[in-house]
């Protein structure tokens, strides 16, 4: 009975190892978060929105030897903002499985956002004592009929300075939830003001 | 017996090490007209965000806040996360007003002004600073023995809390003053062991100071700190 204890014990401690090992060498993050829903002047346009397969799950491995391991999963996060502010910019917002104006006939504006880079820091790799998020967004607008209107890049940033008793997948958490604040407001105070799409919209009637 | 005597004479080194612990704060106030806070107005503490390596702490804000709850003359605080959430994405980092002229613009906006007039705001507080760690000394030293892990040495840092707040009077759209506040303190982590930290209170005294000076400066005295 003792010697069956002592093997149980002996085979115990290489799975506990291999499990610390395995738990830290990688750290993933969910990104979860709420996000409020914008006080702007609504346009009254019918927009469907694309959200691409990469989009919808997007996810950042870290590929660097010097770096931590991580995984940032900010698909989800990135569609919940998204699917807050377009309604507040927006009198219609409808998802669509592609641009496809022959079974949109109704549909104003096409709209497709694209994350084209990722990037963060940690305080120990800065001199500063804080989490930094960029993230670099294309956005893509279409007419009605399919054809480009306006291509446009976004950045957002977002920084959480290190608090003690934080962990560090809290603090890059809220750092994205500040960065991805930052391109709602970005999209949202910005979308009539870029050249092209200001253009379409007096073309439309549709500037006051 | 003696392990409890050595004990108790640890823990009275200890405590007087944390006496010594202390931080000292320089406070000034400029008042540019009296202000006071009328019943049933509100007043609104933000911290500003748009520094590049620094960014002024949320849980000072919100202590700032929980300390004009409180008091003789305890304040209708709106907290700073719902006011900023109600009228996103106006006073983000990057699209907050930087100016107290920038308020007109921002009132153009209908749906802004009712929101403001909603919660009836009379100010708005705007603290820029950071808490950040000057100088850091000494060595703690960290040891597998066969009573598990013990560590030696004594650590010593330096903090300072330099903050300063602007007051918005959001019925006139000017700036009616400004708070600032210095806290400065050292703190030391002895290690016998195990490290204890004797931790400068700067961050707490900073915030104590603010809401103080705040409380002074919506109370009505026509007195000019100059």
């Amino acid at each position: 009975m003792v010697i069956k204890q002592h093997i149980k014990h002996i085979l115990k401690l290489p799975l506990a190892i291999l499990l610390l090992a395995s738990t830290s060498c990688t750290s993933t993050l969910q990104v979860e978060g709420e996000f409020p829903r914008p006080v702007i002047h609504q346009l009254p346009l019918q927009v469907a929105v694309h959200y691409q397969d990469d989009f919808r799950r997007y996810r950042y491995v870290e590929k660097s030897e010097k770096r931590s391991k991580w995984e940032i999963e900010i698909g989800s996060a990135q569609v919940a903002l998204f699917d807050t502010v377009l309604p507040a910019m927006f009198e219609n917002v409808v998802q669509v499985s592609g641009i496809s104006p022959q079974e949109n006939t109704d549909i104003d504006l096409f709209f497709e956002p694209y994350v084209e880079e990722f990037q963060y820091n940690m305080p120990r790799e800065t001199k500063v004592n804080m989490f930094e998020v960029w993230i670099k967004y294309n956005m893509k607008v279409y007419d009605g009929q399919g054809a480009l209107i306006a291509d446009w890049i976004l950045t957002a940033y977002g920084k959480t300075p290190t608090a003690f008793m934080k962990s560090e997948e809290n603090a890059l958490n809220e750092a994205m939830i500040i960065a991805l604040r930052d391109v709602g407001a970005g999209l949202s105070l910005k979308f009539s003001h870029i050249p092209e799409i200001n253009s379409w919209l007096n073309k439309q009637g549709q500037l006051q | 017996m003696k392990n409890e005597h050595q004990l108790t004479k640890g823990l009275f080194l200890l405590l007087t090490l944390a006496l010594s612990a202390c931080t000292s704060v320089t406070i000034d106030q400029v008042k540019h007209v009296p202000s006071e806070l009328k019943a049933g107005e509100s007043i609104v503490v933000i911290g500003r965000r748009s520094g590049t390596d620094y960014e002024t702490e949320p849980e000072l804000i919100s202590c700032i806040g929980k300390t004009l709850l409180k008091g003789d003359n305890p304040m209708n605080v709106i907290p700073e996360q719902e006011f900023v959430n109600r009228l996103y994405p106006w006073f983000e980092a990057r699209t907050a007003p930087v100016h107290v002229w920038d308020l007109q613009r921002l009132l153009s906006f209908d749906e802004i002004a009712k929101i403001i007039d909603e919660y009836n705001v009379h100010y708005i507080v705007w603290v820029d600073g950071v808490t950040e760690k000057t100088r850091g000394g000494g060595s703690i030293s960290c040891g597998l023995s066969p009573a598990g892990v013990s560590c030696f040495g004594f650590g010593t840092w330096d903090e300072k809390a330099e903050y300063e707040a602007s007051v918005w009077d959001y019925r006139t759209k000017k700036l009616v003053g400004k708070v600032s506040s210095i806290a400065d303190g050292t703190s030391y982590m002895p290690a016998i062991v195990i490290p204890i930290p004797l931790l400068a209170q700067v961050q707490s005294q900073a915030c104590s100071a603010m809401a103080s000076q705040l409380q002074n400066f919506f109370s009505g005295s026509p007195d000019q700190a100059n």
